[in-house]
């Protein structure tokens, strides 16, 4: 099979822009993904750009602002996933053989679309009742602190890491260690979630340069990083009430990239998964097999899950730190498992990794348990 | 409101289309999905039964009674919600989870697994529109006594 490398990586800082739209923040990210890279910008021979709320042509609005238009570009809605999904598209579209350089954008300017907490799908019942993002997550860490007798406290430290590690990434929206007290002191968003707990609004953008292994070495490309994975499941519909402490999207999808890369959960040096709440970082390392189940708020408070320790989980910062502009997410989840691969994170780097995986998910609709997930492995 | 109040206005149209019905008795009821091959319920309905891909799926009322799987008191919603208000995911009795707002019960007062009935009432829509949808209550209050 043809290989992927990931030889570019840019990004935005996240966090809100009044004064700009979205498609100028994917310039920013192509360029600076493109300078990385080191690349004639005429070599790019395909592109894909997510994002979930930017409307018509996204991507045709960037690639026609620096000077790559005429090429082909795809546009792709995968809700939270819509950037890793992006990127997926762009490897398989490599893998085929169609092209041999492709520009994967994840892009969105959420702070001009919404103020407060996000609905659901559109139309969807739950969503009707009142049924919210932050609400469904707290409803989970509910049952999940009571499942596993945990408390608060124990799960506000996820906030508490994860701000701890922005405020090292001069690309996060927030750069401001916090304390497990200003955390469980935060105004109530849906409880037990307080603010500090849930992703903010943010705007953004994040791009990576793909290329196929036979072009990177032919160009000697020396920094780039293997993507030897990158999976999409969606959600199965539920036939009867399931337990909403465990993720079968997630273990699916994980394990269908554990098994493309050849790799298991015991390999994996790092992670950025889809923390939108703190409740949501436990679920999804649960999930991928990374820590057992109902274990992973005390591996937390033993430091298991910092920088320094034993298995680093979002050292970006993750969503609660970096921000999450929806589509862009994913991309930036590869950006920055990119430059800890490459040994280029700075005060966050990880002690010389040489596997990470990057996961994501969104979306909720009655009896669904999520729309898209995807998981992505690269390779040192 | 009243009684009489609220028997006029159940014919109102659904909040969300082919979820809830009122009967001849006059009383509504969620409606749901259930497949004849394996009996799995489904709401809201689908077409094929996600767990055998039976398609002759049927539209039938759901159970109005249930148990409370989770719950939150949500603080910060969309405009056309007044906050706070207690949300929940129910288990009704024919095995189908619904979320739903829950009413007549304090947040204090919420347990894990009790027993809740679902109620079916009128409520004015973002815009403007008298609409029929439901919403939770504890069982032993259900009786469709008059609340202000």
């Amino acid at each position: 099979m043809t290989e992927v490398y990931a030889v570019g990586v840019g990004m935005t800082r996240f966090g809100k822009y009044p004064d700009r739209d979205a498609f100028d923040l994917g310039a920013e990210a192509s360029l600076a993904a493109i300078k990385d890279a080191d690349i004639d910008p005429r070599m790019i021979d395909g592109a894909y750009f997510g994002h979930v709320y930017q409307g018509m042509n996204a991507g045709q609005r960037v690639t026609g602002n620096i000077g790559i238009s005429g090429i082909p570009v795809t546009n792709v809605e995968n809700v939270c996933s819509s950037g890793a999904t992006a990127i997926r598209e762009a490897a398989l579209a490599i893998r085929a053989g169609e092209h041999d350089v492709v520009l994967a954008v994840g892009l969105e300017h959420l702070s001009s679309k919404f103020r407060g907490a996000l609905a659901p799908e559109e139309g969807d019942v739950e969503g009707a009742v009142g049924l919210t993002m932050p609400g469904v997550y707290a409803m989970r860490a509910r049952r999940y602190l009571a499942d596993f007798g945990l408390t608060h406290a124990q799960l506000g430290m996820v906030a508490v890491k994860n701000k701890g590690n922005a405020a090292m990434n001069p690309f996060a929206q927030y750069q401001q260690l916090v304390t497990l007290e200003e955390v469980l002191a935060s105004r109530p968003i849906a409880e037990p979630l307080n603010l500090m707990e849930c992703s903010p609004v943010s705007d953004g953008a994040a791009a990576v340069i793909l290329m196929s292994g036979k072009k990177a070495r032919q160009l000697g490309m020396g920094r780039a990083v293997r993507l030897a994975a990158s999976a999409l499941r969606s959600g199965k519909v539920e036939s009867e009430p399931a337990s909403m402490t465990f993720e079968p999207l997630t273990r699916d999808t994980a394990n269908a990239a554990y098994e493309v890369a050849g790799v298991g959960p015991n390999d994996v040096d790092f992670a950025e998964v889809h923390d939108c709440f703190s409740i949501a970082e436990a679920l999804r390392v649960e999930g991928l097999g990374l820590f057992e189940q109902g274990t992973y708020l005390l591996a937390v408070g033993r430091g298991e899950a910092q920088i320094s320790g034993r298995l680093p989980i979002n050292p970006s910062g993750g969503l609660l730190g970096k921000g999450h502009p929806l589509g862009a997410t994913g991309a930036a989840q590869v950006v920055e498992v990119v430059r800890q691969l490459r040994g280029e994170a700075g005060p966050r780097q990880i002690d010389s990794p040489s596997i990470g995986l990057a996961h994501c998910r969104g979306g909720k609709a009655a009896g669904v348990e999520g729309a898209a997930c995807t998981v992505q492995i690269l390779v040192r | 409101m009243t009684i009489a109040s609220a028997q006029t206005t159940l014919a109102a149209t659904p909040f969300v289309p082919g979820t809830l019905e009122v009967g001849a008795d006059g009383k509504g009821y969620l409606v749901g999905g259930r497949c004849p091959g394996c009996g799995a319920h489904y709401f809201p309905a689908r077409s094929v039964c996600s767990r055998c891909l039976c398609g002759d799926v049927q539209r039938v009322p759901l159970c109005s009674s249930g148990t409370l799987y989770t719950y939150t008191v949500v603080h910060q919603s969309l405009p056309q919600f007044e906050t706070p208000y207690i949300l929940g995911y129910v288990d009704l009795d024919d095995n189908v989870r619904v979320a739903g707002q829950l009413v007549d019960v304090h947040a204090d007062e919420l347990e894990l697994g009790m027993r809740l009935s679902t109620q079916v009432e009128p409520r004015v829509s973002a815009e403007g529109e008298q609409v029929l949808w439901f919403r939770f209550r504890p069982a032993a209050t259900a009786s469709g006594q008059e609340r202000s």
